[in-house]
């Protein structure tokens, strides 16, 4: 009797401390940097340009002994796992970035290499880049990235035939802006399309005219802990050319709940119920994708409009510049890591990065610009970005990623009139900028 | 027979009685099973909710943004949260939300629920096809949604005299209606199905009793259906209750918690806070918090209902 008790028990236990012992073996399986296994880990956003990331890991893998490991993690969880495994055995080697504040707060944490040491050895890890992209991964005066994907400009699209019908020309001033929203109005459209339910194509508006009305010197004081900058006067100004665009009816009424991500927004402009839509490069190829004849022959391009009087240089852009690769200080082959990064300026990867659509941001990148799938497309935002003589990084990647849900609601809630002036600066000031 | 039982059994009194040791060795051997059998699943409870219960609640009172190591910083989080407007405002709103979804749910899942009781072929067939949203996934559901309200080409582009210029994720008020609409089309079949099952127990009897005293359908529904009902009314409504104060993806999906901190209820505030803001300490607080509410809130409804002490309503029936 007391032997057969014994035994279910016996089993439970076993199987209880089996599992046990399993679970804690899958926490380890993820090999990173301190765990040395001869190999280095690369960490990328998860999308369609691993297929370029993949190509470019096979061909170093082909000649070095060091081999690359590519992991990869879908997009919308990227940041939420970096940041969890960052400090922890199973970070990797080197990993995908949007430079600015996306990195300032794991360079605080004394976690990433400066790469001047690199560029030391071999200069064009610098020279190779444009130096407006280049720029935005440098903390502290210290380089700490390396771009690796294409360049985002954000560019004023619109549809030809509804700008032509309400007798509307692209407007090169933001007089002529706000002359076109009146025209489009009239002509019963809904004069700008904005997925405000995204909440970023509503910030879009706001890093564009700050950057015209003060010059990209008033956030990069702000973004650098100074606050007052959002109280002055330029600030003030800018933020009263919003509300007057939005009191204009410019964005119609319900764009909160529009979304450019479920392509609301986009089917507005391809369908003809809106003039404009101030969007990031990959626009072109989202309506080539969702409205395909309307991309090719209704779809429209100009740089942000220049503001008179503004102190802002109107040849400046504003986006996502590029994406960078960091390198984490703990990695145990830099050498390795230093040949591999060469790879993100070779004749290769440019062509690799066309084909799929993306527009990299390497010096050579205008030799091979005839062979992208829209040439005319590539070379202008290429000529935009190389020209431009400050390229604002996007203000929810400029400040660290802690603040982004909190700037988003105060520019959600400027937009819609729940925060005034005051409130909007209040809030912009509570921002962590470290 | 009898002689021979009480005969077996010892002349005990109360005091022998109260001599012997707990009743261990016979009766639970054969009774219930050793608490063995119930070591993997307590191993797995303790280490999936009871350890990162603990976990949470100790960092509660640290910051770490997940990067260094945490530090404890007292009741820094939980006096910060206190004088939070928008950690109080979505407390009201998380209230709002549940109290919405059992007031609208449940008349509508009784209803459907003793409709779809009966045996009628017409009704099973609908039955199935009307328990279809139970096997969609929450975010599926919600994301279904957000693209049928686009304000220009969903449903309110069709429909403006009921939905105007369908603003409808831009004010609190219908951002607030959007989500009780949802999830009441996606948790009804559901409770439905509790009512269907809870309905088709109820004993004929008591129906055939009632047509013999002249009472009519309606009456039958009211003075049998419904009383009959209250255990499973019970049962539905801390199913409801619980759903409601954890409510998530609903949100993060059709809302983000917009426009503004309008549609920000507690669950998401959490998410914001500790997955957002990288802030794990405030977002550690407020889950302990969103724990502890549910908990209270969920005894209380036990207490309240008397369903802890799960009298039988079929008293007198058999």
């Amino acid at each position: 009797m007391k032997t057969r008790a014994r035994l279910p028990r016996l089993v439970a236990c076993g199987a209880t401390l089996t599992l046990a012992l399993g679970l804690s073996a899958c926490g380890d399986g993820n090999g990173g940097a301190s765990s040395d296994d001869g190999k280095i880990h690369v960490l990328v956003y998860g999308d369609a340009s691993n297929k370029v990331e993949k190509k470019i890991v096979d061909t170093f893998n082909k000649t070095s002994d060091v081999k690359v490991v590519l992991d990869t993690i879908p997009g919308a969880d990227y940041q939420k796992k970096l940041q969890t495994i960052i400090n922890t055995p199973q970070a990797p080697d080197v990993f995908f970035n949007w430079g600015g504040g996306s990195i300032k707060p794991f360079v605080k944490a004394d976690l990433l290499m400066p790469l001047d040491d690199f560029i030391k050895k071999n200069p064009d890890l610098e020279n190779k880049f444009l130096p407006s992209v280049f720029n935005n991964a440098v903390v502290d005066g210290k380089p700490y990235g390396i771009p690796m994907r294409g360049t985002q400009p954000v560019l004023l699209f619109h549809n030809k035939k509804v700008l032509d019908e309400a007798g509307v020309k692209p407007p090169k001033t933001w007089d002529e802006l706000l002359d076109a929203v009146g025209k489009l109005k009239d002509a019963g459209v809904t004069p700008i399309a904005l997925g405000g339910g995204d909440v970023w194509p509503t910030q879009m508006w706001f890093q564009y005219l700050f950057d015209r009305v003060a010059g990209p010197e008033l956030f990069k004081k702000a973004v650098g802990g100074d606050k007052s900058a959002w109280e002055s006067a330029d600030s003030k100004k800018a933020l009263n050319m919003i509300r007057e665009l939005v009191d204009a009816g410019a964005f119609g009424k319900n764009y909160d709940s529009v979304k450019y991500t479920n392509g609301g927004s986009v089917a507005l402009v391809a369908s003809g119920k809106a003039g404009f839509e101030l969007m990031g490069s990959w626009y072109y190829s989202q309506q080539l994708t969702d409205h395909k004849e309307f991309a090719e022959k209704g779809l429209g391009y100009t740089a942000f409009p220049a503001v008179e009087g503004g102190k802002g240089d109107p040849a400046n852009v504003a986006g996502n510049t590029n994406n960078y690769y960091s390198v984490m200080k703990k990695t145990k082959h830099p050498e390795a890591v230093a040949e591999f990064l060469k790879l993100m300026y070779s004749d290769e990867f440019v062509k690799a990065q066309l084909d799929i659509g993306n527009l990299p941001t390497t010096t050579n990148t205008a030799e091979f610009i005839e062979t992208s799938g829209t040439p005319e497309y590539s070379r202008f935002q290429y000529d935009l970005v190389a020209d431009a003589p400050s390229f604002q990084l996007s203000w929810d990647q400029a400040y660290p990623q802690k603040a982004s849900s909190d700037m988003h609601k105060a520019v959600q809630q400027f937009f819609n009139g729940q925060l005034d002036t005051d409130g909007f600066i209040k809030a912009m000031q509570a921002l962590p900028t470290e | 027979m009898t002689t021979k039982t009480t005969s077996a059994r010892p002349a005990a009194g109360p005091r022998e009685e109260s001599r012997r040791r707990p009743p261990a060795s016979s009766a639970t051997t054969v009774g219930r099973p050793g608490f063995a059998w119930a070591l993997p699943a307590a191993v797995f409870f303790a280490l999936f909710a009871i350890a990162p219960l603990i976990m949470v609640a100790v960092l509660s009172f640290m910051s770490w943004d997940g990067l260094g190591s945490p530090e404890f910083v007292g009741t820094d989080n939980w006096s910060r949260l206190m004088d939070d407007p928008v950690m109080l405002k979505s407390i009201w709103l998380t209230l709002l939300l549940t109290v919405l979804g059992v007031v609208v749910q449940t008349p509508l899942s009784i209803v459907l629920g003793v409709w779809a009781a009966g045996y009628q072929r017409n009704r099973a067939v609908l039955s199935v096809i009307y328990f279809i949203p139970l096997l969609l996934s929450a975010t599926a559901v919600s994301v279904l949604w957000r693209a049928l309200l686009d304000p220009n080409f969903g449903i309110p582009a069709e429909a403006t005299w009921l939905f105007g210029d369908g603003n409808l994720f831009g004010e609190q008020a219908t951002a607030i209606g959007v989500l009780a609409f949802v999830s009441t089309w996606q948790f009804t079949p559901f409770h439905t199905l509790i009512y269907q099952g809870a309905a088709r127990a109820v004993p004929q009897v008591l129906y055939q009793a009632a047509e013999i005293d002249g009472a009519g359908r309606y009456r039958q529904f009211f003075h049998i259906t419904l009383p009959q009902l209250r255990n499973s009314m019970i049962t539905s409504m801390i199913l409801m209750i619980v759903g409601g104060l954890t409510t998530f993806e609903t949100v993060l999906i059709l809302t983000q918690g917009g426009p503004g901190t309008d549609t920000t209820i507690s669950a998401y505030y959490m998410y914001d806070k500790a997955f957002k803001g990288f802030d794990f300490g405030t977002g550690s607080a407020i889950a302990l918090a969103l724990v502890v509410a549910a908990t209270v809130i969920s005894l209380i409804v036990v207490r309240v209902s008397g369903y802890d002490k799960m009298r039988s309503s079929m008293e007198g029936v058999s």
